[in-house]
């Protein structure tokens, strides 16, 4: 069973990256030493009037002194408000929340697929993960493309992918990972838009390759007690699904349970 | 410290706080933040005889000061719930007073579930929830209807030994004539308001943000529409009254007692702040001891007119 627990975390850093995309890093100790590479954190965003979710964030990073990083990407008000808080307020962080992503074993090559802020998913991944392997990021266009050097300085290969070829190969990071497939000892892991993340369950169908994916749902509670943030699995019933809860059985689910009804 | 000792009837809780159903899940998560045994009650979330998958994604949108959700009751059915350890059997370990939350989508469906309960060790009371706008058989539309309102409260008291309380919709002209109904068919309880039905759509997508369409409104939108729902109900009834929602303070607790709540839950506020029922709890007792009231009787009712 998972343990977590809310926190008052201190904002120590909250800048611009890149873009719509920023990097905000929390005093947050406690939450910071149970993360593992996957899970996410549920974020109380102050000054937010009459909108009263939380909002889940990726856990980027964290350090040995109790710093745990987040990359984000202002889409709409929540993430608007918080690229606004400074340094010395508090948030108020539940976490660290859902299931992980299982670390390569020795032998096993990575290959790490994410698009947008997915890549923000997988890097504590990549930073535990015994071999070096590859990641393949994939970005509207160069402007939304991000985290390239961190992944390089972990010494894994990048290779590129935009829709408008402003950079790297033209077109979808799915090509990419599909000339990969066909390689022995690799060990596939995806984050980023849902319909990428069943694109890839779609192309490993029928082929022997397991991926863990990283399903990006809409949450309410975060901790598994509304059932609002669901996903068809495979299930051995009539209908051959049932609903999961993604904040609590996800939000990394296996390749092979994820059910396409598309 | 004063006494915070509740009695509904023959149901005696330690304090007046409680989880609202649906919103607390089977109490195995928020376990990992309290003790369970802290809380007046746990409301479990809504039990069908058969398991229940519930309704398409999306299910739940954040709207002004509260949040609609369309979550079609998904649920393990009663016999899952009574035998699988991360239900009753964790609820039992966790020393909690369990009220469950009971549907169906025909009255025989009701009285299967209250059958099936009665008698099994660790359950403090059933609630009828005649009043989920979300499933497209039963619920609402047994709240909504007095004869049907009627014929399952009598039916489910027929079958069980628990005190039974009926958990009312606000989506009716007058409330309290549904209440005295219930409560002549002999309802021990009443509790209020279910969510208010409602919509919200993406202007982009044109779509509805449910995929329901419609979904159930609650949190802080809806108190005042509650709050008014338990006063003319107080005014027209003499069983215990269990009051909710869009509790987020200790100040909208009391608000509930002074209007004729004798217990009150707590719904949509256990999402944003889990602590929320704790808090409540503590500073419903320094109200208390700061106004110079020895207990919450003394509060119930008590509004200044
Ligand atoms: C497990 C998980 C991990 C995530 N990790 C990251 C991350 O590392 N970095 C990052 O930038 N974003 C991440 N997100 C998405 C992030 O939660 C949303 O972008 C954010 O909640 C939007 O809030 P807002 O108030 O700015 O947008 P709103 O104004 O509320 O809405 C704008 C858009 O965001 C979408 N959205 C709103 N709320 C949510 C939500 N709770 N979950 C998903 N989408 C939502 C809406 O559908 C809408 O299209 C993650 C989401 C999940 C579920
Ligand atoms: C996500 C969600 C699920 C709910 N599920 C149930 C349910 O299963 N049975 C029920 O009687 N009420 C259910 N309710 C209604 C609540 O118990 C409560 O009556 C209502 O939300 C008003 O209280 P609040 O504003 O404090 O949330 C649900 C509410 C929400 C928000
Ligand atoms: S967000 Fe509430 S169950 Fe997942």
């Amino acid at each position: 069973m998972c343990q977590f627990q809310a926190e008052q975390s201190k904002i120590i850093n909250n800048c611009n990256i890149k873009g719509k995309y920023y990097r905000i890093d929390f005093m947050c100790e406690k939450i910071a030493e149970l993360a593992r590479p996957g899970q996410f954190v549920h974020v109380q965003i102050k000054n937010m009037g009459e909108r009263l979710f939380r909002r889940p964030f990726s856990i980027f990073d964290v350090s040995d002194d109790g710093v745990l990083s987040i990359i984000y990407k202002v889409v709409g008000y929540g993430t608007c408000v918080l690229s606004g808080l400074k340094n010395g307020e508090i948030c108020d962080i539940l976490g660290p929340l859902g299931n992980s992503y299982s670390i390569p074993e020795i032998g096993e090559t990575p290959i790490i697929t994410a698009g947008g802020y997915g890549a923000a998913s997988t890097y504590l991944l990549a930073k535990n993960s015994q071999t070096k392997g590859k990641v393949l990021l994939g970005a509207k266009n160069k402007d939304e493309l991000i985290l390239c050097d961190e992944y390089k300085r972990l010494g894994f290969d990048v290779e590129i992918a935009t829709d408008d070829g402003s950079c790297g190969y033209s077109g979808l990071v799915t090509d990419l990972l599909a000339y990969f497939l066909k390689e022995a000892g690799i060990k596939i892991y995806g984050c980023g838009p849902n319909s990428m993340m069943y694109a890839i369950t779609k192309m490993l169908k029928g082929t022997s390759k397991i991926a863990e994916l990283s399903l990006d749902e809409n949450m309410c509670c975060g901790v598994g007690a509304c059932f609002g943030c669901v996903i068809k699995v495979v299930a051995k019933n009539e209908k051959g699904w049932e609903y999961k809860r993604s904040c609590n059985e996800g939000p990394v689910f296996k390749s092979n349970e994820i059910y396409l009804d598309f | 410290m004063a006494n915070l000792t509740t009695n509904l009837g023959k149901l005696v809780l330690t304090n007046p706080v409680m989880t609202a159903s649906g919103t607390f899940g089977y109490g195995e998560e928020y376990a990992k933040f309290y003790p369970l045994k802290q809380l007046g009650a746990v409301v479990v979330k809504g039990i069908s005889p058969f398991q229940c998958h519930g309704n398409p994604m999306p299910r739940i949108c954040e709207t002004s000061s509260g949040m609609l959700n369309a979550i079609g009751l998904q649920n393990p059915g009663v016999d899952n719930f009574i035998n699988k350890p991360e239900y009753l059997p964790f609820l039992r370990k966790a020393g909690a007073v369990v009220i469950v939350n009971i549907w169906g989508k025909s009255v025989e469906d009701y009285c299967a579930v209250a059958e099936k309960l009665d008698g099994v060790e660790g359950i403090a009371a059933l609630e009828i929830n005649i009043s989920c706008p979300n499933i497209k058989e039963g619920g609402i539309a047994f709240g909504t209807d007095p004869v049907l309102a009627a014929k399952v409260v009598s039916s489910v008291r027929k079958k069980t030994k628990l005190p039974v309380i009926t958990k009312l919709s606000p989506n009716v002209t007058k409330v309290s004539e549904f209440a005295k109904i219930v409560v002549g068919e002999g309802a021990d309880m009443i509790s209020l308001i279910n969510t208010y039905p409602g919509m919200a759509i993406d202007i982009e997508t044109r779509k509805s943000r449910i995929a329901n369409i419609t979904g159930g409104l609650s949190g802080p939108a809806i108190k005042p529409i509650a709050i008014k729902m338990v006063y003319e109900t107080a005014n027209a009834v003499d069983v215990p009254i269990i009051g909710m929602g869009g509790i987020f303070t200790t100040a909208d607790a009391i608000e509930f007692f002074l209007a004729g709540a004798d217990a009150v839950a707590i719904g949509t506020a256990n999402f944003i702040d889990p602590m929320t029922p704790i808090k409540i709890i503590s500073g419903i007792n320094e109200y208390l001891d700061s106004h110079g009231y020895s207990g919450i009787k003394e509060l119930v009712g008590n509004l200044a007119i």
